[in-house]
């Protein structure tokens, strides 16, 4: 291999311009596809992130209930139905959470009683998420430590924990006093312990966490919760794990988000393929570059290789010459490309930035996804040289001696 | 004297559906050590012969015995190897590769044949150069040397896998009278020193008539073949190929 290497480094030497512009050729292909292959990684991830990130990718429901009819208002001229669904919770929760809690693929597990109701502070009135919660359990979740910007996570006995944006709108600080007003008709006050930015402006200004205990209380659950809420090892299998779920037990309904966000996943899958085939067909002009210019150089050196063929080398090693010198623009060209593609990536995160300053959103170089690029790219070179080498290896080194 | 070369019946045919035989059955003998000279006219067959000489080709009939092993029974790969490690080539357009240095271009039959002693055979080629008056090109790339240069790193090449026969085909067509002569010497010095067998392909009536031994070749057969004393060239000259001369008429020597 060594004889073969040196030659074939030698002829790439010595057709220098011929040889930067297939390599120069390579690098642009190759950092188009890790640049862009991370870009759309990047931007996958993110949605991905953003709408399963800090959220459950399984919630469990009490099964649904036909809404019935409850007071039927009816006069001359028009009949009034108010409906009303079941309101009723999730009773057997603790079997579920025990069964939950086993599961492999199952990291976070968290029930919640959730209700609606008012916050009120002067003469300002708003609507509000009340959530009880198991702080430890939802922690795993949500992150409520890691985002909490003021105060501490306290939700024990009266205590409660409130997103940014309805601090600010009601104007609280840790150790303010709230009053919150259930539907129910039911009131009470509450102290303010910290506040939370979980990066969903729509969450920081309804939200607020008590504890589970406090929060049956005041929705007078007794021993229901509404729901318990779920996170997995691998996010795009909750559709099983839902239905998993669902087949375990009766009477509850589990949600999926990859249920719930068909249209952004079917966008991400579109995506994701129409990148492929950018993808795909830049390496198909990454190896014709490749291929032409290696035929192109089989002529120009056959009267190389008839000289190397009359001193004694073997049919196979003069292909080999071809195939290494493939090998070499394709490996040389790849990771220099996807250097590039990288400094691209970098160029792009640091110079395209939203309103806040902040990227738009972050870039992730997959390691992997960048080896791949520079084997296929390097196996590319030799598919494409491997028709220049087999050329060269029927050259008669007669003709080429004699014809000099 | 043991034979080096021998061949019996050789007929080499090209062309599959118009048939062309170019040689029609060549014998002939050469022994260890001898320096000779096969000549011709252009399209007589004498190239033709070379390349079945020198395992570059395949003969349609007839055997070729080279320093004791049959050779035409052999496949393009063994030929190959077979080349490699007995036959040294002098080509008329030095056909060196112009990527490389001087020494690396002597060293290349060796790294084709895997040597695996890479220190000793650099040294050797350093030898090689310097016996054939290169010393201090050893680093030149082939394309700074003038053309009487490019054919000592020929012949320094030729001889690094020390091959008992060297084949040389028009090895000083493209040179000066006087370069021409220099490296005619050179090959010369080197048959007595290393008792390496010599043939020369030539047109050439000087340089024929220089050689020990005269073959002449025309229309595919052996027309004659006789032996000289190379001290009385220029008494040998007008004997040397008085068809050749009368055939090719305009391309009689300079």
């Amino acid at each position: 291999m060594w004889f073969e290497f040196k030659v074939a480094w030698r002829f790439l030497k010595s057709g220098k311009t011929q040889t930067l512009l297939i390599l120069l050729g390579i690098i642009v292909g190759v950092s188009v596809q890790v640049f862009l292959g991370s870009l759309i990684g990047g931007l996958q991830q993110d949605l991905v992130n953003q709408t399963v990130g800090t959220s459950p990718h399984v919630t469990i429901l009490p099964e649904n209930e036909i809404p019935r009819p409850l007071v039927v208002n009816e006069d001359k001229y028009s009949r009034v139905i108010t409906f009303a669904s079941s309101t009723s919770g999730i009773n057997r929760w603790r079997e579920i959470e025990e069964y939950l809690n086993e599961e492999e693929q199952i990291t976070e597990v968290s029930p919640t009683i959730d209700g609606s109701g008012f916050a009120v502070r002067g003469q300002k009135n708003l609507q509000v998420v009340m959530r009880g919660i198991e702080l430890d359990k939802a922690d795993g979740i949500y992150n409520i430590n890691e985002n909490l910007v003021n105060g501490q996570a306290d939700i024990g006995g009266n205590n409660i924990i409130i997103g940014t944006e309805l601090a600010n709108e009601l104007e609280l600080q840790p150790g303010d006093t709230l009053k919150l007003n259930t539907s129910g008709g039911v009131s009470d006050r509450f102290i303010v312990r910290g506040i939370f930015d979980l990066g969903s402006k729509e969450l920081n200004s309804s939200w607020i966490f008590m504890s589970i205990r406090r929060a049956s209380t005041l929705f007078n659950f007794s021993d229901q919760i509404s729901n318990i809420e779920v996170q997995i090892s691998d996010v795009f299998a909750s559709d099983q794990v839902a239905d998993q779920i669902m087949n375990r037990f009766n009477n509850i309904n589990a949600e999926s988000w990859q249920r719930n966000n068909q249209q952004l996943l079917t966008a991400l899958q579109s995506q994701s393929s129409s990148s492929l085939i950018i993808q795909i067909f830049v390496i198909i002009a990454v190896t014709l570059g490749i291929a032409s210019v290696l035929a192109v150089s089989v002529v120009q050196k056959s009267r190389q290789i008839g000289i190397l063929k009359a001193m004694g080398t073997k049919r196979k090693r003069v292909g080999i010459i071809f195939l290494i010198q493939g090998a070499i623009l394709g490996l040389t060209g790849s990771i220099l490309g996807a250097l590039s593609g990288i400094g691209l990536s970098q160029a792009f995160v640091t110079f395209t930035r939203g309103a806040t300053g902040d990227p738009l959103f972050p870039i992730t170089i997959n390691p992997t996804f960048i080896l791949i690029s520079i084997v296929i790219a390097t196996s590319a070179g030799m598919i494409a040289a491997s028709i220049p080498a087999r050329n060269s290896a029927k050259l008669n080194p007669i003709e080429v001696i004699h014809n000099a | 004297m043991p034979n080096m070369i021998e061949t019996k019946n050789l007929i080499k045919v090209y062309g599959k559906e118009v048939k062309n035989e170019v040689l029609h059955g060549i014998n002939l003998e050469i022994k260890k050590g001898e320096f000779s000279s096969i000549i011709g006219p252009s399209g007589s067959g004498k190239s033709t012969l070379l390349n079945l000489l020198g395992a570059l080709d395949n003969p349609t009939e007839g055997e070729i015995y080279l320093n004791g092993s049959q050779i035409n029974k052999l496949d393009d790969d063994q030929l190959a190897d077979f080349r490699n490690k007995n036959i040294g080539f002098v080509f008329q357009f030095h056909h060196l590769l112009p990527e490389f240095t001087s020494v690396e271009n002597v060293m290349m039959p060796n790294w084709i044949g895997d040597s695996n002693n890479p220190d000793q055979d650099e040294n050797r080629a350093m030898e090689l150069l310097d016996l054939v008056g290169l010393k201090g090109f050893e680093n030149k790339l082939i394309t700074k040397l003038s053309g009487g240069q490019k054919q000592r790193v020929a012949v320094a090449r030729s001889l690094m896998n020390k091959p008992e026969l060297i084949l040389a085909d028009e090895p000083t067509g493209n040179l000066d009278t006087e370069t021409s002569t220099k490296i005619y010497d050179l090959l010369r010095d080197i048959n007595k020193e290393l008792d390496t067998t010599f043939i020369v392909v030539t047109h050439d009536r000087h340089i024929a008539s220089k050689t020990d031994r005269v073959i002449e070749i025309i229309d595919g057969r052996i027309d004659k073949d006789y032996l000289n004393s190379p001290e009385h060239e220029y008494d040998n000259f007008e004997n040397v190929a008085p068809k050749y001369c009368f055939l090719c008429g305009e391309n009689v020597i300079k």
